[in-house]
């Protein structure tokens, strides 16, 4: 009990002890991960929004057409297929058979661009699929009540060009639940690429959490526990913040 | 009579529906005149909506079927090119919709919608669109204009986004104004404001107005004309003075019959209780062969009610520019 105050006070000034086994401190462990696992997450979720998008909006626009049905099987596939199975595909595809990708590792952005690059495509696909087949269900059904609301109806019977409605009066109004989606997504990609970590050897949070869990080094393990439920509230509350920005309703009181 | 601002003929709806074909709107045929005012009648399901939606071209098109013919100011509304339609809706025809607190999209001001819906059709800078808005705004008597276009609908009330809604319905002068339960969902003081502010406006602009509703008070109040709909049909039309004080149809006779007569108790004191027309109306997808209202009628005085329908015809006064015109086999006297 004692010794957990102890480590509470501190880890509000931002020491959270010394790892057991290399001996340096937890933070700046931890620092020394965190960008390799930000920029996995960020590409992920730029994976996730690049398939999401489209392709939920296409299925809104035609709906029971036939890129609806494909856009909701695939989507279906993406949500049921392990993320490690993928990435174990993905590495046997584009590593092994065609050899044009690197099947893992980390290389700073600094130091080699293309190389970098290169090691990331892979994990952030196998990360963003997952993200991005439950971000398209829900860009495809939010699309769909926004295009059946009364305003939009008002809309065109004002006149307005097609464009025009579908931009500011059907996606305007969609991207509102959306943003939600897709902050509980960033958060969840933030502490859930564990496995897609250590699949594709990627020195981030996840690989430092599991190695840590080997070790019974339960200082580091702490603190990454740690931060990724601070990942989790500082998200919730960025969303939160986006949300009286974009929706008048709730800002101004 | 100069020429009619609005000429439907036989206009024909039907929806694919996952029951079958429903035949909601089944050969309709009016005119409007500038400055008239027609209001359709009937009970929910008759077919009104439905009407009016299909003319501004705004039924989903994958499972809507229209036809006939809709000439607005002598234009076929139902032959236009997509592109063309949206030309005129706005300065050809405005709407104003039922429900005032989901019309109006809630994340932008009411300015912008109003702005967005003149540029849409006027070439006219942002600043002179706004200062229009302001005016449109004052006209239609929202309080503090120049405040007003910077809210948000959810931060006025019923009434005020009602009248919003009828400006940006008016802000490109169209030559007909199509008002669906536009009074509906508001209470009776400010119900009342609407119909002042829609009769001064029509007035003064000369527009045609189409006002669907269930409620016969309104219709007195602001009609010139009755289109009475059941079953997706019209049964009966002509002056209101000719529908709601000579009904000819038994089921114009029924809705009037069902009006709440609250100036006479009976004698002990108590209310007679509302009269109802017994039954449903048929359902779109499975329409009597004969008269529509002949399952509910409580006439049924001719051998051909159950299997023959009946035409629209003259009956009784009215004159040949405005005639009384009913669709029932039923007699004169026949009540």
């Amino acid at each position: 009990m004692q010794q957990y105050f102890r480590w509470a006070g501190n880890a509000l000034t931002g020491d959270l002890g010394v790892s057991f086994r290399s001996g340096e401190t937890v933070t700046s462990q931890i620092a020394e991960r965190l960008p390799a696992t930000l920029t996995l997450a960020v590409a992920a979720l730029v994976v996730a929004l690049v398939i999401a998008l489209p392709l939920g909006m296409l299925s809104a626009l035609h709906p029971r057409s036939f890129v609806d049905r494909i856009a909701t099987v695939v989507s279906q596939i993406g949500i049921s297929v392990p993320d490690f199975w993928l990435s174990i595909m993905l590495i046997l595809l584009f590593a092994g058979t065609l050899g044009w990708l690197p099947s893992g590792g980390y290389v700073p952005l600094t130091e080699d661009p293309l190389a970098w690059l290169q090691r990331l495509v892979l994990p952030a696909v196998a990360t963003g699929v997952v993200s991005g087949s439950v971000i398209t269900r829900f860009v495809r059904s939010s699309m769909l009540e926004a295009l059946g609301s009364d305003h939009v109806r008002t809309a065109q019977a004002k006149g307005l060009p097609t464009r025009q409605v579908l931009g500011w009066h059907v996606l305007r109004n969609a991207l509102l639940p959306l943003v939600t989606v897709t902050g509980v997504q960033l958060a969840y990609l933030l502490s859930g690429v564990v496995v897609v970590e250590i699949v594709f050897s990627w020195p981030g949070l996840g690989q430092l959490a599991l190695q840590a869990v080997r070790d019974r080094d339960f200082p580091v393990l702490q603190g990454a526990v740690l931060l990724f439920a601070l990942v989790f509230l500082v998200i919730n509350l960025l969303v939160d913040l986006l949300y009286s920005r974009i929706d008048p309703r709730i800002s101004r009181r | 009579m100069s020429a009619p601002v609005l000429e439907v003929e036989d206009l024909r709806v039907r929806l694919r529906t996952p029951r079958g074909t429903a035949h909601v709107v089944n050969g309709l045929d009016y005119t409007v005149g500038p400055g008239e005012t027609v209001a359709v009648v009937g009970e929910s399901g008759s077919g009104k909506s439905v009407s009016v939606l299909a003319l501004m071209g705004l039924l989903p098109s994958g499972s809507a079927t229209v036809t006939g013919r809709a000439l607005l100011q002598g234009e076929d509304l139902l032959a236009m090119s997509p592109d063309r339609l949206r030309r005129v809706r706005g300065p050809g025809m405005g709407m104003v919709f039922q429900d005032p607190m989901t019309s109006l999209n809630p994340v932008l001001t009411v300015g912008r919608q109003l702005v967005e819906g003149i540029r849409a059709h006027q070439r006219v800078s942002k600043q002179a669109a706004r200062a229009r808005a302001v005016e449109l705004l004052a006209e239609v008597g929202l309080p503090d204009p120049a405040r007003a276009v910077d809210r948000y609908p959810h931060e006025l009330s019923g009434g005020m986004r009602q009248r919003v809604m009828i400006a940006i319905a008016l802000s490109n002068s169209p030559a007909l104004l199509v008002a669906d339960e536009a009074t509906t969902a508001l209470d009776v003081t400010v119900q009342a404001q609407i119909i002042d502010l829609v009769e001064r406006l029509q007035s003064e602009h000369g527009t045609g107005v189409i006002w669907i509703t269930h409620d016969l008070g309104v219709v007195a109040g602001i009609a010139d004309r009755v289109l009475v709909m059941y079953g997706g049909r019209c049964v009966e039309d002509g002056t209101v003075d000719d529908v709601l004080d000579r009904p000819r149809h038994p089921y114009t006779r029924g809705l009037l019959g069902a009006l709440p007569d609250l100036a006479e108790p009976l004698a002990d004191g108590s209310r007679r209780d509302l009269a109802t027309i017994p039954g449903v109306p048929p359902p779109p997808t499975d329409l009597p062969p004969g008269c529509v209202f002949w399952p509910r009628c409580p006439v049924r005085g001719d051998a051909r009610c159950e299997t023959e329908q009946p035409p629209l015809t003259v009956v009784g006064s009215g004159s040949a520019a405005l005639p009384h015109r009913a669709a029932t086999w039923c007699g004169e006297d026949s009540r």
